[in-house]
């Protein structure tokens, strides 16, 4: 034979094969084309030969004998193990299988194997029997043509293999009691299938779960459940405790009442009164596949009906939707990551993925619906597409996918008898796995054909969780199928939507009719629901969504956004689920949602393209005033939507967002004070920002302050003030804007609410050259001219740098800033307020960090010019850079200003509504942890390090601020 | 957990349990106690029973609104003073919010934080206190003093009468509740007795202890006497303290033995012991909770007011005894700081931090304190660094307020509210004019 020719039949080491070709007759040589691995299966060949050379040359002599054994040999090396072992098991291939056998005919088998044999013998004789079964089985499912087409029949088989393992160790067990014969025959022990070998789909080799009930059939049933106890370990200790013959898998009980400390067996009525009370959601589920599988089926059966009404109302149990929630983290979670690209089942797109969809469906429709309660995947499938939950093209996809995830498992089990679900990485053993599940004929072929079922099963749980839903509300003609509105609403509250009914209302406003809107929107809506869901408020994220959807009608490019970029609709849910203020001003301007594709759109716009943008638009409306302001206005809810996007979507950091929240402002009142104050009206006008809008440090929803300043340019003073107060009054008209309000706040001008609302540069000189110690002057310190006059803010500026930056300041005076902030602290607290929970003048939060920076300002400014910025965050840099402030301290108050300044701007998404007491009801702290991008379930944590965070900051302030402790 | 479920409620069906009290601590160390029918348990074991966060001190700040007390059913047990009419069982509780987050401010809470920190460096704490408290003949004062049961010194000398019957009572109704004890009478003070609990994991003696102070409480006034855990009644008779035996065990067996150390210690007993002396000073407000414990802190008759370890030395703060030969699983350290009023839960959550800090920090102990620290002079204390404990409550909660470890350990509600507490109680404390003052004063300018 020449080398050409075996590379043909499929072996991989042609030379040394060619060696060794002589110790098998010629006629047999083209059989093993038929091996998964012909490589493996010589090699096996020859040794058994030199075991026992006669048996193996008669097993030989008949073809399709022959080709039964390479086969096998070929595809597991733990069965060529097993028949080297027991050569006389060779037998065993002679004669083909038709059918595999019923369970009937394996408890016959087994059982025979042991009667009468004692000890470990008895052990021996069971694993060798039922060894000799499966090889017989192996064979029969290794030589199909298509053995994807009987996955399901070798799992059932393997299933009540399994059984009458089971049956035939409780026969050992029985017969080595240490009880009273009597006793022992009257003690009655049921083995529950659960998992996989209670939907009868068991894999080669797999844990086998089961649960014991026992009872006392004349005896009393603390006596019998003592005994049953015994039978029940030594019924395991006979299948996988150590023997000569290997043991054949782990019986594993673990899913009985309690776990690892409950009992190993309880009575009938002991285990439904434990289901009755305390059993957790998981552990219903684990009942939907209870069956009576081994040792008194009567028994069991009762068991079984006694469990299912159980099972099938824990849909309607308390902490249903959490459970699934957690069970569904649990599914994607656990992957080592070096095995996520060859895990079979717990990757995406694996077992689990099937398993998991199926099994949730079930439990929510199976409530209502005894018709789908099937304990194997494959007949729930079959189920689920009959009763019209599921769509039949959907149903017969996955079914196949799930058949060739199998099979691959099965294949990869069967190799060395172990249980496993790693896709090799190696090339030969992919290309054993291909030739033996026959789905392709080469490595390259086998991995491309999984990642192609990958893909789809991935796409599985939204295509029959969530797509169907919109079946309830829509017609959907491709499907045929439609769910009520009570299945519908069954759904969306297993998800986590509190109000179901209104949600669904919203899924039917958005698919129904026949627009090309609604039709893009069928195929949208069943992943962004799942989104939603994700969501921190997903019934306003849907209410949200479909009022964008409304407004945004047949806009060709929101549907091709939606339709084409599935970055941008995950972050459009994403921002709606997660912000009220987001939600509010999306009403106003739609269009906006096109920026979520395409980040550039979403970086903050420089202050010079705002201000050129400014200019255009006064320049378009030049005759008309209002309808100037008007787009003023809207180009400012405009940028404050962008940049509320970008914050939410996590593109910009609290420190960025000042700056470009200020230059909004600014932009805006360029624009209004260009509107107000024409040329030629004989004064020169400025705009002073102070506090954190002059820092730079505004948040979403913080009052902008500002002071106006004047000097007459021409014109009489009295009449100067006059002119200067129409132009305050009439930017205040012209910005005033309810939907975004933008509070002017003169509340830092001299005087306060008593004082005038402008003042002319002298005026503020003369008052501030008199009152040089007050708030008035310290607040001087976060002045920044914005807009008007480049003369006049730059004289308000040499100004406020005299008395804010002084050469030096007296003992007197620091302690009046400090006895200031005493007062301020126990005064200015609102009613009842935490202040532990206080924002902006709690213990350790923002107002403690400002006063400490400004008194070192005041101090040092005059020394150290790196000191005189208006922003709170540079000039502390400058005061750890002057040595002023340690390292480790700054970092303290600057993590608490951070935190702070960001739960502030949280909460105003959250709501929409400005607060400054962090909120304690759960669902907005849960909302608001979310926003600074805290992990689901955080509220107790943000709590926790605010406080924690500002009552450090707040010691360091007192020892800074105040001094030692006297 | 369930099985014990069930035995609850078997248990009040066959006994005939009229009402059942959830009993909970709030952070100052108060048994609260809400009280429900029989056929309500069951609920509250699933859900969970709606209390009123703000009627509990401590526990109103960030949660306006309702918590849920979750009964413990390791914890049920039939009253023993309520007799055979109508008889009723209590559990302890945990709390939780709303959303089934813990409660943060739950004093059970914050220990089962502090024991599931230890567990997951491999540790299970275990303690074991000296109860002492005082029997008055009744809480009415006379002459501006409270009158003891007996003035003699020794319980065993007065025959019969009050003392006889309380302490043969109490002894029966602690063991009714599962509650093992040893009794003494203390030759200290008169009317003073002591306690001894079981040893038990930290958890189970923390309620124990609650127990036991309800229990006494309760007998005493059967016997028409009154019972005080006061920390210092008497100025001219030694305090009540509750000294504790403290130990760390590894799976099975005790962390601090070691055959051949010093005292038979380990190293992690020794670290353990120079954490809590580290740290002494920081949780005294905590040991050591009231204006009153520091008159017992600081009165003499070997209080512990230095923080000093010893092995025979009657007044160090933590004492290391010697166990016999082949008793290596009752190694053990004696914390002889706290009081018998201190809320068992904080105070236990807080030696457990200090001593795993000393671990995992490895701390050096310091030289044993072999004399007595009390007498010798300022200058030679400060010559051996022997630091002192606080001396007054004001002192410990600046101490207190400083420390991280604290904060951590209670977690920043129960840290919050401990302080805001004391202070209070701190200020109208300063606001009296005193006897001492009245009498020393007065008359003088």
């Amino acid at each position: 034979m020449t080398l050409t020719e075996l590379a043909r039949l499929g072996f991989a080491d042609l030379g040394g094969t060619a060696a060794v070709l002589s110790g098998v007759p010629d006629a047999v040589v083209p059989l093993f084309s038929f091996a998964a691995d012909p490589d493996q299966a010589l090699r096996h060949l020859l040794a058994l030969r030199e075991k026992d050379a006669r048996r193996v040359d008669r097993s030989l002599v008949d073809e399709d004998a022959a080709r039964r054994l390479i086969e096998v040999l070929g595809a597991s090396e733990g069965l060529a193990a097993f028949l080297v072992r027991h050569p006389e098991e060779l037998a065993v291939l002679a004669e083909p299988l038709a059918e595999p056998p019923t369970v009937v005919h394996y408890r016959a088998a087994l059982v025979a194997a042991v009667e009468g044999v004692g000890g470990e013998d008895a052990r021996n004789a069971l694993r060798v029997a039922y060894r000799r079964e499966l090889t017989r089985l192996a064979a029969w499912d290794l030589d199909q043509p298509e053995p994807i087409e009987v996955v399901p029949r070798v799992a059932a088989a393997l299933a009540d293999l399994a059984a009458a393992a089971l049956d035939a160790a409780l026969v050992v067990a029985r017969a080595g009691a240490r009880f009273p014969a009597e006793e022992v025959a009257a003690t009655r022990l049921a083995i529950i299938g659960m998992g996989k070998s209670g939907a009868r789909e068991l894999n080669y080799v797999s844990d086998v779960d089961v649960i014991f009930v026992g009872g006392g059939d004349g005896i009393p049933d603390a006596r019998a459940i003592e005994i049953g106890t015994r039978l029940a370990i030594d019924t395991m200790h006979a299948i996988h405790e150590l023997a000569v013959e290997p043991p054949l898998w782990e019986v594993d009980a673990n899913l009985r009442p309690e776990g690892k400390d409950g009992a190993l067996v309880r009575s009938l009525e002991s285990h439904l009164a434990y289901y009755d009370r305390w059993a957790k959601s998981w552990e219903f589920q684990a009942l939907l596949k209870a069956r009576a599988m081994a040792g008194d089926l009567e028994l069991g059966e009762r068991f079984v009906a006694g469990v299912a009404p159980k099972v099938w109302a824990a849909s309607s149990r308390e902490g249903f939707v959490e459970s699934v929630q957690r069970m569904r983290e649990r599914v994607m979670q656990h992957i080592p990551r070096d095995e996520v690209d060859v895990q079979l089942k717990l990757g995406p797109g694996g077992l689990r993925d099937v398993e998991f969809t199926i099994q949730l469906l079930q439990l929510v429709h199976g409530q209502a619906d005894p018709d789908i309660r099937q304990r194997a995947t494959l007949d729930a499938l079959g189920a689920l597409a009959d009763r019209g939950y599921i769509g039949r093209t959907e149903a017969a996809e996955f079914g196949r996918d799930y058949r060739f995830l199998r099979l691959v498992e099965h294949r990869l089990q069967l190799s060395r008898l172990r249980r496993t679900h790693l896709m090799p990485r190696g090339e030969s053993d992919q290309r054993a796995l291909a030739r033996g599940t026959r789905l392709a004929t080469t490595a390259d072929g086998l991995i491309a054909a999984w990642r192609e079922v990958q893909q789809e099963v991935r796409s599985l749980h939204e295509r029959l969780f969530y797509r169907p839903l919109l079946s309830a509300v829509a017609s959907l003609p491709e499907d045929g199928y439609a769910l009520t509105s009570e299945q519908a609403e069954a759904r969306l509250a297993a998800i986590g939507f509190q109000d179901p009914r209104g949600a669904l209302h919203h899924i039917a406003a958005l698919t129904g009719g026949v627009s090309r809107r609604a039709a893009i929107q069928r195929t949208l809506l069943p992943v962004m629901l799942q989104w939603f869901a994700e969501g921190a408020d997903p019934d306003y994220g849907l209410l949200a969504f479909r009022r964008l959807s409304d407004d945004l009608g047949e806009a060709y490019w929101f549907l091709r956004m939606l339709r084409d970029s599935s970055g941008a609709a995950q972050r459009l849910t994403h921002v709606l689920a997660s912000s009220r203020f987001v939600g509010g001003l999306f009403e106003r301007f739609p269009e906006a949602t096109a920026w979520l594709e395409n980040d550039a759109e979403l970086r903050p716009r420089p202050l010079a393209e705002l201000l050129e943008e400014t200019d255009a638009t006064i320049a378009r409306h030049a005759a008309d005033v209002d309808a100037a302001a008007k787009a003023l206005r809207t180009a400012r809810r405009r940028e404050v939507l962008r940049l509320s996007l970008a914050a939410i979507v996590g593109l910009i950091r609290v420190e960025e967002l000042g700056t470009a929240l200020s230059d909004v402002t600014t932009a805006i009142l360029t624009g209004a004070l260009r509107l107000a104050h024409r040329w030629g009206d004989e004064v020169e006008f400025g705009i002073v920002a102070m506090g954190r809008y002059g820092g730079a440090e505004l948040g979403f929803g913080s009052d902008a302050d500002i002071m106006y300043v004047y000097r007459p340019a021409g014109c009489e003073p009295e009449v100067a003030q006059k002119r200067a107060e129409q132009i305050v009054h009439e930017i205040k008209r012209l910005t005033e804007d309810l939907r975004l309000p933008l509070d002017l706040d003169l509340g830092l001008r001299p005087e306060g609410k008593n004082g005038a609302i402008v003042r002319s540069l002298d005026s503020y000189r003369a008052y501030y050259e008199r009152w040089s110690l007050t708030w008035e002057a310290q607040a001087l310190l976060r002045a920044r001219g914005v807009v008007g006059d480049a003369a006049l803010l730059a004289d308000f500026a040499s100004m406020a740098d005299e008395v804010r930056y002084p050469p030096a300041i007296t003992a007197d005076a620091i302690r009046e800033v400090k006895r200031i902030k005493a007062r301020v602290e126990a005064e200015r607290l609102p009613q009842g307020a935490d202040p532990a929970r206080h924002l902006k003048l709690g213990r350790g939060s923002l107002s403690d960090v400002e006063w400490l920076v400004q008194l070192l300002q005041l101090e040092h400014a005059h020394a150290v010019p790196e000191l005189r910025t208006p922003s709170t965050l540079h000039a502390l840099d400058a005061a750890v850079a002057a040595g002023l402030v340690a390292e480790p301290d700054a970092d303290r108050l600057r993590a608490a200003w951070l935190i702070a300044s960001r739960a502030r701007s949280a909460m105003t998404l959250w709501t929409a509504k400005t607060a400054d007491v962090l909120p304690a009801d759960r669902r907005a702290l849960e909302g608001v942890a979310r926003l600074m991008e805290y992990p689901p379930h955080s509220a107790t944590r943000l709590d926790e390090d605010y406080l924690r965070t500002t009552r450090i900051a707040r010691q360091v302030f007192e020892r800074l601020f105040y001094g030692a402790r006297l | 957990m369930d099985k014990q479920r069930d035995f609850v409620l078997r248990t009040i069906e066959e006994r005939g349990v009229k009402f059942v009290r959830l009993w909970f601590t709030d952070v100052v160390g108060t048994l609260k106690s809400v009280a429900l029918a029989p056929a309500e348990v069951e609920g509250a074991f699933t859900e969970g029973v709606g209390i009123d966060g703000s009627a509990i001190e401590g526990l109103t700040r960030a949660f306006e609104a309702d918590v849920l007390a979750h009964p413990d059913p390791t914890t049920f047990q039939i009253l023993p003073w309520r007799g055979e009419v109508d008889p009723t069982a209590r559990m302890f509780c945990d709390i939780t919010t709303p959303d089934g987050q813990p409660a943060v401010a739950d004093p059970r809470n914050v220990l089962k934080r502090a024991l599931a920190a230890a567990a997951d460096r491999g540790f299970t704490f275990y303690t074991h206190p000296e109860i002492e408290f005082y029997l008055l003949k009744s809480s009415r004062l006379k002459n501006g003093r409270p009158v003891p049961v007996d003035s003699a010194g020794y319980f065993d000398n007065v025959p019969g009468g009050t003392a006889h019957d309380f302490r043969r009572r109490s002894v029966r109704m602690l063991e009714d509740l599962g509650i093992s004890v040893e009794f003494s009478h203390h030759e200290a003070g008169p009317g003073q007795n002591e306690i001894d609990l079981r040893y038990a994991d930290a958890l189970t003696t923390a309620d124990n202890i609650m127990t036991f102070r309800t229990v006494i409480k309760e007998v005493a006034i059967e016997q028409g006497v009154y019972a005080t855990f006061m920390p210092k009644p008497f100025s001219e008779h030694p305090g009540s303290g509750m000294h504790t035996h403290v130990s760390l065990f590894e799976g099975d067996s005790n962390a601090f033995f070691d055959a051949g150390g010093e005292y038979q210690l380990s190293q992690i007993g020794r670290q353990f012991v120079a954490g809590l002396l580290t740290h002494a000073p920081e949780i005294t407000a905590v040991t050591n909770q009231f204006v009153n414990s520091y008159k017992r802190l600081w009165g003499g008759d070997e209080a512990p007011s230095y923080v000093t370890w010893g092995h025979n030395n009657r007044s160090a703060l933590v004492r290391v005894p010697l166990y016999k030969p082949g008793k290596g699983q009752s190694a053990r350290v004696e914390y002889r700081g706290i009081d018998s009023a201190a809320n068992p839960y904080l105070a236990f959550s807080l030696m457990l931090a200090a001593g795993l800090k000393g671990i995992e920090e490895g701390y050096e102990l310091p030289p044993e304190a072999d004399s007595d620290v009390f007498n010798m002079s300022s200058a030679e204390r400060r010559a051996l660094g022997y630091q002192a404990l606080p001396s007054s409550l004001d002192r410990a909660l600046l101490i207190m307020e400083e420390s991280e470890l604290v904060a951590e350990t209670l977690g920043e509600q129960v840290f919050n509210y401990v302080l805001l507490n004391k202070r209070r109680e701190w200020a109208g404390y300063r606001a009296q004019v005193t006897p001492f003052e009245l009498e020393a004063n007065l008359e003088a300018l």
